[in-house]
């Protein structure tokens, strides 16, 4: 994470300070802050009226209603509260490979997204995920707080095989309140990766899904590969003998381009943001520009 | 068809070893290169949907390895070199030595104007498009240089073009060294025979040569093209100036008929294209006239002498290459003359030293030539005057040219001349007037107290008798020795003009007879020449740089070695040479030095030897103008070339070096 601190820097932090995290539900927050909430409070914005019970602050009686209408009523304000945030990294070995580019292009990600929240008061907690069982973050709150978000994906162990649903699944069982979850990974995993997603939606959480691909995996024909080659699935299991050419070059990417596009069908499907994230797109440029083009943030 | 080359049981191993080896690698389980991927199901899906094309992957691979052991068997079918059993038959391998000397350039038929080389050359060819398609051939032109025109080959059609294109060049055919580079070449090899084309017009050198290789373990054919064997040629060509008129030149011309009828040509001589001197000769069969051209005016040094035949007479001069000769003035040597005297007679050195810069006077005295009479002023002379006075002349006498003076005052002497009789107070009555000698020399009434008369052998002239008898004897022999019955101290005639008249009329004739003529280089050999003869100080001179004729000026030639003055030049073109000094202090001097073939041998056109005629209505097959493809070793080399990229792509696919 040297690298992803040196990265940001005052400029651009500046500049994520001004962005918030978008939540298209609202949710129950645990300290006040200033998101709105279905929760009605000491907030200063006017919600509704209730009938008065006993033991009611008088303070907030309709003193208006009681004179014209003889009815007492208690007036209810909508309370504003800060957001949950969790950021689930994927750090399975399949965001290993080609040095790691996809893993550190997640975790800065991840970084930014984090800082957002922190710097709009919101509780960020991160999360790393794979078929392995890994560390948490406890849910934190305040910009000061993001040189442990740092600590944390510095220290994260990593490595585990890919698994989207069973990742997610342990998300949704740590988080005791629902609220908005980010997960960052390549999603390579045919069966589990959308159900992992649509799993996090069914607990009440507001998934947002960030596809980070490497356009070499996707496109392996810019590798320059060729010839009689035995593939090694990186997460193990037994090689499979292959003849690269350029046809069949040509079937995974286009075999690659339909995953995806699966996938982003599935989550637009049931109302999950989805950005596709290529190592190729500088991360500023995609925190800055995509993420808000995409509803992510504001 | 039956195999040329390596024979079937040589081959069939062969086969097998490579196509076991060949299919051993086929067979051998290539480990692949492991790539990590991260989405390997999303491969598995791919790849099985490619799964219909294993099949043709598995007949690809086959039929590179067919494609291999095709190749395989290509390669072991150019070794074996397969012809049609038709056309096989023992091996020939045939070395023709084409005679291009200067006589080849003579007309073999004077209807259709083509020369013997051309005859030989359809000779050449007849035999060269009757080759088989395992004979060989080498083909060698004899000139004074020798020149392989194409090495063994198989290939006709490129063996006759190289023979079509050679030309006549100046000079003998150096046959010796021509055949033995033919019988090296040949060696043990099948069927081998050496077929020599020329006109037998021979110098005894190629003769000797031919009868050995007639003789010699190798079949040696001489076949002869013939024809005219008129031709008349300049065989000598020199120039001089003369000492007493230095703006004029004198030149020397041989002209020689060597044909079989009389003919007359013009000899002109030119300087810088302009005609110098001309004069008509008539030649008999087999005449040579020596013509001297004297008076001529010619500033420049360089002279060219043409022969051109007179139209209405004589069948003309034949080749034309030795029509034309070169000569170069070269700087006049002054006349070393050395005077062995007592050092009494003042009117003899007066005379002599009178001669001004072209006499080289050195004196010697009586005792010291008989002391010493090996010294260099006496061998190295031109001229040598003994005039020993009351004493007796050395009894050692230089061979050279010599004049004596009262040689018999004593009994013995070493004089050639011998003594008659001594004569007290001899009158000299009669004396040759037409003599050179004693131009304008009156020696009426010359007083002379004593004298001897001399004996004069047959050859010998007496320039001047007294009352009879020899007194003054001129003897020409190698050298000239004269000899004078008196002491001129003992006369009045060192008193009287006629002394200094006949002094210098002696050195004249001497000097004519001394050779000052520069005798041009011969074509071919490799002549010795000297620096301080052709007029160039040799002080200081180690290499020279020898521009010919036809070079450009910008042409760099490599330099000559100077050894002791001299040089060894081989000139195969006739014409002027320049040699320029390259260091020393004369750095960039240069003088000239004339080539010409002048061998009676190179244009003497008779027939010297005996052989078979060559058959001018031989049939000459006309062959190709290339080779077929498979007659030639190309297809060989292409077969090779194939299977070195094959066995390159499969070395580099199969290994994944270039995947």
């Amino acid at each position: 994470m040297t690298e992803t601190e040196t990265r940001f820097d005052e400029a651009f932090l500046k500049r994520l300070e001004l962005l918030a995290v978008v939540a298209r539900r609202l949710f129950r927050g645990r300290q006040r802050a200033e998101r709105k909430t279905r929760k009605v409070g000491s907030g200063l914005e006017f919600a509704d009226h209730r009938e008065y019970s006993p033991g009611d602050d008088i303070r907030y009686l309709d003193w208006t209603v009681w004179v014209r209408l003889r009815h007492a009523l208690i007036r209810l304000f909508e309370e504003d509260e800060d957001l949950p945030i969790r950021i689930v990294v994927d750090v399975s070995d399949s965001m290993l490979t080609r040095g790691r580019t996809k893993l550190r292009y997640a975790q800065q990600v991840a970084a930014a997204l984090a800082y957002v929240g922190l710097a709009n008061l919101d509780r960020v907690g991160m999360t790393c995920m794979s078929g392995r069982l890994h560390t948490t973050l406890p849910a934190v709150r305040g910009k000061g707080r993001i040189f442990r978000v740092f600590e944390f994906l510095r220290t994260a162990n990593v490595g585990g095989p890919t698994d989207i649903r069973q990742g997610c699944s342990r998300v949704a069982a740590q988080s005791a309140q629902p609220g908005l979850t980010v997960v960052l990974s390549d999603f390579y995993d045919l069966q589990g990766a959308f159900e992992g997603l649509n799993l996090l939606r069914f607990r009440r959480h507001e998934p947002i899904a960030i596809q980070v691909l490497d356009p070499v995996e996707s496109d392996p024909s810019r590798s320059g590969l060729r010839g009689d080659v035995r593939l090694v699935d990186c997460e193990g299991g037994q090689g499979r003998d292959v003849t690269l050419s350029p046809a069949t070059l040509r079937a995974y990417h286009e075999a690659h381009e339909r995953f995806c596009q699966k996938l982003e069908q599935s989550c637009r499907s049931r109302g999950i943001a989805y950005v596709r994230a290529n190592t190729d797109v500088e991360f500023d440029e995609l925190v800055l520009r995509l993420f808000r083009m995409g509803g992510i943030l504001r | 068809m039956t195999f040329a080359g390596w024979t079937l049981p040589e081959l069939l191993p062969l086969l097998a070893i490579g196509g076991a080896a060949i299919t051993g690698l086929y067979l051998l389980r290539m480990r692949r290169r492991e790539v990590e991927v991260p989405f390997a199901a999303l491969w598995e899906q791919v790849s099985r949907e490619s799964e219909s094309r294993r099949l043709w992957r598995r007949l690809r691979r086959v039929l590179s390895w067919l494609l291999q052991v095709a190749i395989l068997g290509l390669l072991c079918l150019a070794l074996g070199d397969p012809q049609p059993s038709a056309s096989l038959r023992p091996t020939q391998t045939l070395a023709i030595v084409l005679d291009r000397s200067a006589s080849m350039a003579a007309v073999a038929d004077p209807q259709t104007q083509t020369t013997r080389l051309d005859a030989a050359i359809a000779v050449a060819r007849s035999e060269l498009a009757r080759m088989g398609a395992i004979d060989r051939a080498l083909v060698i032109a004899a000139g004074e240089e020798v020149d392989v025109l194409t090495p063994l080959t198989a290939d006709a059609a490129l063996a006759i073009e190289a023979v079509e294109r050679t030309e006549a060049t100046y000079g003998e055919a150096d046959l010796r060294r021509a055949i033995a580079l033919a019988r090296h070449a040949l060696g043990d090899r099948e069927g081998a025979r050496i077929l020599v084309l020329s006109d037998g017009a021979l110098s005894p050198t190629a003769q000797s040569a031919l009868q050995t290789c007639r003789g010699g373990p190798l079949p040696c054919e001489l076949r002869k093209v013939g024809g005219p064997t008129d031709n008349a040629a300049i065989t000598a060509f020199a120039a001089r100036r003369p000492p007493h008129q230095l703006d004029r030149v004198e030149v020397l011309a041989e002209v020689r008929n060597f044909g079989d009828t009389p003919t007359t040509v013009e000899l002109e001589i030119e300087a810088d294209g302009v005609s110098v001197g001309r004069r008509r000769l008539e030649l008999g069969p087999g005449q040579a006239r020596r013509e001297i051209l004297s008076d001529l005016d010619a500033a420049r040094a360089q002279l060219v002498a043409r022969i051109e035949p007179v139209a209405e007479a004589g069948p003309g001069t034949g080749i034309a290459l030795d029509d034309t000769a070169y000569a170069v003035i070269a700087p006049l040597r002054p006349l070393e003359v050395t005077l062995v005297t007592d050092g009494t007679n003042l009117f003899l050195e007066a005379a002599l030293l009178a001669q001004g810069e072209h006499l080289r006077l050195a004196a010697v005295s009586i005792d010291d030539a008989r002391r010493e009479p090996q010294r260099a002023e006496l061998q190295d002379a031109d001229l040598v005057i003994f005039d020993p006075g009351a004493q007796p002349l050395p009894t050692d006498i230089p061979a050279t040219h010599r004049v004596f003076f009262d040689p018999w005052r004593h009994p013995a002497g070493p004089c050639p001349i011998p003594k008659r009789a001594d004569v007290s107070r001899p009158y000299l009555t009669e004396q040759l007037r037409e003599h050179p000698i004693l131009e304008n020399v009156v020696l009426k009434d010359v007083n002379i107290a004593r004298g001897t008369t001399l004996s004069s052998a047959p050859g010998d002239t007496a320039l001047v008798r007294s009352l009879g008898e020899p007194i003054v004897v001129l003897r020409e022999g190698q050298h000239i020795d004269i000899a004078f019955g008196f002491d001129p101290r003992q006369s009045d005639l060192a008193l009287r003009t006629a002394f200094p008249l006949l002094v210098d009329n002696v050195l004249r004739f001497v000097e004519q007879r001394t050779p000052g003529f520069v005798a041009s280089a011969p074509l071919g050999q490799s002549q010795e020449l000297s620096l301080a003869d052709l007029g160039l100080d040799p002080t200081g001179v180690t290499r020279v740089e020898v521009v010919p004729p036809s070079a450009p000026a910008t042409d760099p030639a490599p330099g000559t070695p100077v050894e002791r003055g001299r040089i060894r030049l081989r000139a195969l073109v006739p014409g002027v040479y320049r040699i320029v000094a390259t260091d020393g202090p004369n750095a960039g001097a240069s003088v000239e030095v004339a080539v010409n073939q002048a061998d009676p041998y190179a244009s003497d056109l008779h027939a010297r030897v005996e052989g078979d005629e060559a058959r001018p209505e031989a049939p000459v097959v006309e062959t190709e103008a290339r080779a077929p493809w498979f007659r030639g070793p190309l297809w060989t080399v292409v077969a090779i070339l194939v299977a070195v990229v094959l066995a390159l792509e499969w070395a580099t696919y199969h290994r994944r070096i270039t995947v």
